[in-house]
């Protein structure tokens, strides 16, 4: 591709009426005006080129013939100013550098000079970019269907972030690298969340020690599909969630942390109750406690914590929020995840121990004797 | 020896017997209209327990799990075991009232009292069964096995009850009691029904259903009547008192058996 060439095509671009003059702007407002207000993405067939369309998908150095100039911008029917360029380094260091050319992804540019996109401002930009990444995410894309990131797009919120917005757009690398970027990227949105976690054991341990096995935010909301965690149906997966890593034995063995906490709260009258809960109807109204409720969600700390709901000292408020008339002894009824050992909670140890012997001793002792007596009916005959 | 305390305390009535025991009917009362809807009560309500209360003991299998979700959820189940509960104690608490008023008044006289001779029945019995005597005991209105069942039922029905109202109202009771009751209501509720489930199922079918002597069904509870044959053969001492009661009131009295119900 020949310098020259180049310079004639910029020039071209620069001279025709779509981008970047006032004028431009003004035909594009006007244009906007009478739209509804609804993102369009009306394609113009323009002034076709002489020079062959190779050029275009010939690759990323074509493009950036032009989009390497930080000087490169427009102006939108906003008034916002939208810069067009693109920092070829960056680009080249993203995962898709060695993968993707230009047009893979602006599928719709295929010409000079580039058809006219008819954006109200830059969010409208990234939101027609939506359907963008499917082509190849798709597993990923069909997942945010079902978020509530989706779910509030949908219903006309232009806040709520699609694929770019957490992912980036020309400098895209891996999402998780290092751990605490995951909650860097929600901590954009969800900044009072973000300072509650990053106080918490977990965020703690994330942000202070790198820790590799403190949850991050998509731990637990998972990435694309994000659910409402306000939801009874989420609320009530929380002991499988927290389970996955307080109930495996080798991950917990690392911080000397009991793997009987989701077991023992199963067995327990909550979470029995959670359990059913969870294949019954939607419209049971009642609510018994899980792991959240005593333990607190994003401001989660060491049980031992001076401000730990669960400390013996705090638990009885603990218990109060659905007890309300608990006395300082009602935490005693609740074992602490322990099993009854004859050092925990020994009485009740020792009534099940009883029962143990006492129970097959009864039976056993009148079945001997239905069978005694079978037999003397049998022998008298 | 048990031959000369069973037939006749002291005195031989042998004719007597015989004259009275032409005219006796070929069936006694054995329970009173009001024992009977006590037993048709209390089964009801024991079958309603065990079905709503089984499977919260053993929720965590696919048959509690079935039986839970077919009643309307884990909510209704453990309402209906509530409502049942409420009505098992005022049942308990109803029949434990009437007989000890009975008793006190000197309305009727206590049969379900243990006494030593329930003991040497008992090994009297099993003797018996193994062959190393060849007398079987003779028994009063009831047996030991029928005292062993009736006390099992209070003992266990009160426990039941208590441990159960604990676990209904655990803020009331840890009001004053250390909050370890819970637990220890909770396992003693479990084991203590897992107990009564077995007793009720291996012991009470046995001895009302599958027992030979009474194969396929014991109707005494359902109708109140016995046959002379089993009162003779299985209330030996009862019968006897009744025969010689009989024979003192005159020879022209005929016996309806009604004379049984003022026993508790």
């Amino acid at each position: 591709m020949q310098r020259g060439e180049k310079k004639r095509i910029r020039a071209e671009y620069e001279m025709s009426s779509i981008r970047g003059s006032k004028d431009a702007s003004a035909i594009l407002f006007t244009l906007w005006q009478s739209a509804t207000g609804i993102i369009i993405a009306l394609i113009l067939p323009f002034v076709a080129l002489a020079e062959p369309q190779t050029n275009f998908s010939e690759g990323v150095e074509f493009c950036l013939g032009c989009h390497s100039d930080s000087s490169l911008s427009i102006v939108l029917p906003s008034k916002e100013k939208m810069p067009l360029y693109i920092n070829p380094e960056e680009f080249a260091a993203s995962i898709h550098g060695d993968k993707l050319g230009c047009t893979d992804c602006h599928s719709d540019i295929s010409d000079y000079p580039h058809p006219v996109k008819e954006l109200k401002n830059r969010r409208s930009y990234s939101l027609a970019f939506y359907e963008g990444c499917k082509r190849c995410h798709f597993a990923n894309y069909t997942k945010t269907l079902e978020s509530i990131h989706y779910s509030l797009l949908s219903k006309g919120n232009p806040r709520v972030p699609v694929c770019v917005d957490c992912h980036g757009a020309h400098n895209v690398t891996r999402p998780d690298k290092p751990r605490t970027r995951v909650s860097q990227t929600c901590k954009k949105c969800h900044l009072g969340v973000y300072e509650t976690y990053s106080a918490s054991v977990h965020g703690r341990a994330l942000i202070e020690e790198d820790n590799p096995d403190v949850p991050v935010c998509t731990s637990c909301h998972h990435a694309h599909n994000i659910e409402d965690p306000r939801t009874r149906t989420f609320l009530l997966k929380t002991p499988e969630l927290c389970g996955k890593c307080h109930a495996n034995e080798r991950l917990m063995q690392k911080y000397g942390l009991s793997t009987k906490v989701l077991e023992t709260y199963l067995k327990d009258f909550h979470g029995v109750s959670v359990t059913f809960y969870k294949s019954q109807r939607e419209d049971i109204t009642s609510w018994k406690a899980v792991c959240t409720d005593c333990h607190g969600v994003h401001n989660i700390t060491k049980v031992s914590d001076p401000n730990s709901p669960v400390l013996k000292a705090n638990v009885v408020h603990t218990c109060r929020k659905c007890h309300p008339d608990a006395t300082t002894n009602f935490p005693g009824a609740w074992l602490s995840h322990y099993e009854p050992n004859p050092k925990k909670a020994p009485l009740v140890y020792y009534v099940k121990v009883f029962y143990k012997i006492f129970i097959p001793f009864t039976i056993g002792g009148l079945g001997l004797h239905i069978l005694l007596h079978i037999w003397r009916v049998a022998t008298n005959r | 020896m048990e031959d000369k305390i069973n037939s006749g305390e002291g005195e031989n009535p042998q004719n007597e017997v015989s004259r009275v025991e032409m005219r006796l009917p070929e069936e006694f009362v054995r329970f009173s209209p009001l024992q009977r809807v006590e037993h048709l009560l209390v089964m009801i309500f024991f079958i309603v327990l065990v079905i709503t209360g089984l499977p919260q003991g053993f929720f965590e299998t696919s048959w509690a799990a079935w039986i839970i979700m077919s009643l309307g959820g884990i909510d209704m189940t453990r309402f209906i075991h509530r409502v049942f509960g409420i009505l098992f104690a005022a049942l308990a608490i109803w029949h434990l009232g009437r007989v000890t008023l009975l008793v006190l008044l000197r309305k009727a006289r206590p049969s379900m009292i243990p006494t030593f001779k329930d003991f040497s029945d008992a090994t009297g019995t099993l003797k018996y069964y193994l062959g190393l005597s060849e007398e079987h005991p003779k028994f009063d209105r009831y047996d030991y096995r029928q005292k062993f069942e009736y006390w099992g039922l209070m003992i266990g029905g009160i426990i039941m009850i208590v441990t159960g109202f604990i676990l209904y109202f655990p803020v009331f009771f840890t009001e004053l009691l250390p909050g370890v009751i819970i637990p220890v209501a909770k396992a003693v509720h479990g084991y203590e029904a897992l107990l009564a489930f077995l007793v009720i199922i291996i012991w009470h079918m046995y001895g009302a259903h599958f027992n030979p002597d009474v194969f396929p069904f014991d109707s005494s509870i359902f109708t109140g009547k016995i046959s002379r044959e089993r009162m003779e053969k299985e209330h030996h001492l009862e019968y006897a008192r009744l025969i010689r009661s009989l024979a003192k009131d005159g020879e022209d009295k005929k016996s309806t058996g009604e004379e049984k119900s003022n026993y508790v």
